[in-house]
């Protein structure tokens, strides 16, 4: 298998996210959108593991890309919680609804 | 790299071949069926039941936590896995003891399992 | 390669402290649950115990991937005296308001877990899980007053731009790791020195953005929206742990990575940092002097000492050990020095606001009659935060200027211009402060200031410690100058 299949993949997932997270103003999309980020960045790493350092035989990549889901499954739940909290103090998940506080 | 593409030449086909059956079936059926318009076919079928409102409606938000805590101990799952395999190296002559490492373990699962019981003290786990 | 118990000593004896309390919580009820508090102190004051004999050692354990030296105590001995600080101003603060004591102890004591473990990281994944047990307790402590549209606004923001910078900074990790085929640090040191003059710009990005998510932990410029907003929404003694142990937990990742990782590439990435530098002072001391909220101020103070705290980083030469010995050690120096009266001064902003609610600038008018104590610790922190005896703050300016005279390259004499030029500033909303607090008369039927023995004795403390370190500031001085970074790689 070629490497540039792979990355092509992860970089368009990664700017796709970027894109959400940006254009977004749904809390919960945005959420939705930095989950495909990290997922470009799991398929970065497997990919370079088994397409480029296959001889690595603490297989890093694959161990790093574990430590992500893990991570990125608390960074959800934890997000999830702060959100459903805003939602019931202002009955709005819209993050620009956020404003009380400037400069 | 030749092996690589011509892996998705087959796939490729497979999905053309999919697109032709669905549009020959479809064409068929168009052909040969009686056509008999009324406007009770045009509602919604649920199951016999007329359907009421729109399709966005909120959750519950208990389900939110019971969503969690699965998540929590589904996403554990995937360190046992490497853990395992690790373990099942493992002889008298390794550098680290296997007791040591399956009791590590333990304590990871422990620690998890602390969060559970703060969660049932917690009283989250009741449907009241 | 049996594991180094000693090494790790003091994380196990948090993790076993943040465990203890929480499940005490759950046993104690209402007003038994303030003891979540004593138990931390302890558990810091043991983990304490368990850090000062490492000093002087080089122990290596987990393959290498967590390093014990001079520089990893340094930084820990901070983050537990900065610990048992936050505790002394959080008990009353807490106690009185009784919501989540002992979730908020335990979050805390997991947030200094990370901290603890962030120094001795010297691969890239245990980094990355020590900078994500530091930030995530640390979303939910700000949004701890669930009832409290401000809170809530806090947490939401902290935790969006925490994230997305997460998510760049994993991103340029995955390329690092393509690159180099290897997360250990001195692994990518070597593997970057074989790319030589010149490196594909794809490398550099990917170095880059793994600054991106430090830049966000220390609040650099572009970074730093989340700054002022999660401060002043979070109850205050978080928001004294994110300015102060949060941000030096960012500069001990990103010194390691910057000064272990990637020195092949000091051309490219000092003078990025050195910009960074100048806009983050520049910026947060220009708002800090519009501001009129107390919590507002330090928290744009706080930026702008972070922008201080860069310009080292701004000196770092390729190879050039001496240069990069110096800069690391200024900084070093530098954060200790801060963390003593900005600890300090939010703990004061604890005492005047705790029952009252108080806490725009106007509220701070005629401390000097109402609590003299309170209103000599508040100027003692400010002229140590502004840089001026008999504070240590001025030794920390004064070690950044020798560092920066060291290099001599035209972009330090830019920079130490820059500092001085800031510094001013700075006096200007620091003393601003002062002359409220002394000469000008507090409204009529003001509500007395009532700190507390445990906050009065916390803040009497670092006062003592703020104006002992002017005296005497080889305490600190000596210890870094021997902080030997690159060693025990």
């Amino acid at each position: 298998m070629t490497l540039i299949g792979p990355l092509v993949l992860a970089a368009f997932l990664f700017c796709v996210g970027l894109y959400g997270v940006m254009a977004r103003r749904n809390a919960v999309l945005v959420l939705i959108s930095v989950e495909l980020m990290l997922n470009a960045v799991n398929i970065n790493l497997v990919a370079f593991q088994n397409l480029v350092w296959t001889g690595d035989a603490d297989a890093t990549g694959q161990v790093f890309a574990l430590f992500v889901i893990v991570v990125a499954a608390a960074e959800v739940g934890v997000g999830l919680a702060i959100v459903f909290n805003m939602f019931r103090n202002r009955a709005s998940i819209n993050i620009d609804d956020a404003d009380l506080m400037r400069w | 790299m030749t092996g690589f593409y011509s892996q998705w030449g087959t796939f490729a086909l497979l999905v053309l071949f999919g697109i032709g059956l669905y549009a020959l079936v479809m064409l068929a059926n168009r052909i040969f069926r009686v056509n008999l318009p009324h406007p009770e076919k045009l509602t919604t079928y649920e199951c016999g039941v007329d359907a009421v409102g729109t399709g966005w409606t909120q959750m519950n938000i208990r389900y939110y936590v019971f969503a969690f805590l699965f998540v929590i101990f589904d996403v554990e799952a995937i360190f046992l896995f490497p853990w395992a395999q690790i373990l099942g190296n493992l002889d008298a002559s390794s550098p680290i003891s296997p007791t040591f490492v399956l009791v590590e373990m333990f304590i990871f699962i422990g620690v998890l399992a602390l969060g559970l019981i703060y969660a049932w003290r917690k009283k989250v786990l009741e449907w009241e | 390669m049996a594991i180094d118990f000693g090494a790790i000593a003091p994380e196990l004896v948090l993790t076993a402290t943040a465990i203890l309390v929480l499940m005490v919580d759950l046993v104690l009820t209402d007003q038994a649950k303030q003891l979540a508090n004593p138990l931390s102190a302890i558990g810091a004051l043991v983990a304490l115990g368990f850090t000062l004999p490492l000093w002087g050692d080089e122990r290596s354990t987990f393959g290498g991937s967590f390093v014990v030296n001079d520089y990893a105590v340094v930084f820990k001995v901070v983050f537990l005296v900065s610990l048992l600080a936050i505790l002394g101003i959080s008990w009353r603060y807490f106690a009185e308001s009784r919501f989540f004591q002992g979730e908020y102890y335990f979050l805390l004591l997991v947030s200094f877990l990370g901290m603890l473990i962030m120094p001795s990281a010297r691969d890239l994944l245990l980094l990355f899980i020590a900078l994500e047990t530091v930030s995530l307790p640390g979303f939910v402590m700000a949004g701890l007053r669930k009832r409290d549209l401000y809170s809530s606004e806090a947490a939401i923001k902290f935790f969006l731009i925490g994230v997305l910078s997460v998510a760049l900074m994993l991103f340029g990790i995955s390329m690092m790791y393509g690159f180099t085929g290897t997360t250990s640090l001195s692994g990518i040191a070597q593997a970057l020195g074989q790319w030589g003059a010149s490196p594909p710009p794809l490398l550099l990005a990917s170095l880059l953005l793994i600054i991106v998510g430090f830049g966000f932990k220390i609040s650099a410029v572009p970074f730093h929206f989340w700054a002022p907003d999660t401060y002043a929404g979070s109850p205050i003694p978080v928001a004294a742990m994110l300015a102060v142990a949060s941000k030096t937990a960012g500069f001990a990742g990103l010194i390691a990575v910057t000064f272990i990782a990637f020195e092949p590439f000091a051309g490219v990435w000092a003078p990025a940092l050195g910009v960074l530098a100048i806009l983050t002072m520049t910026l947060g001391n220009l708002v800090a002097m519009q501001q009129r909220d107390m919590v507002r101020l330090l928290a744009w103070s706080s930026v702008a000492q972070a922008g201080y705290m860069l310009i080292p980083f701004g000196l770092a030469v390729t190879g050039n050990a001496e240069v990069n010995e110096a800069a690391v050690q200024a900084t070093i120096f530098y954060i200790a020095a801060y963390a003593i009266p900005n600890i300090g001064a939010f703990g004061v902003v604890v005492a005047i606001n705790r029952r009252t609610g108080y806490r725009s600038i106007e509220d701070f008018a005629g401390l000097g009659g109402r609590h003299p104590f309170m209103a000599v610790a508040m100027t003692t922190f400010l002229l140590s935060l502004g840089g001026a005896p008999p504070t240590v703050g001025l030794w920390a300016k004064f070690a950044i200027v020798q560092a920066g005279a060291e290099s001599g390259t035209v972009l330090a004499y830019v920079l130490l211009f820059f500092l001085i030029v800031n510094s001013v500033i700075a006096f200007y909303y620091y003393l601003k402060v002062v002359w409220v607090m002394w000469m000008r008369e507090g409204r009529e039927g003001m509500a007395p200031v009532t700190p507390g023995v445990n906050l009065s004795l916390v803040t009497a403390a670092l006062v003592f410690g703020t104006v002992l370190l002017f005296v005497l500031p080889g305490l600190i001085a000596d210890t870094t100058v021997s902080t030997d970074l690159v060693a025990g790689l």
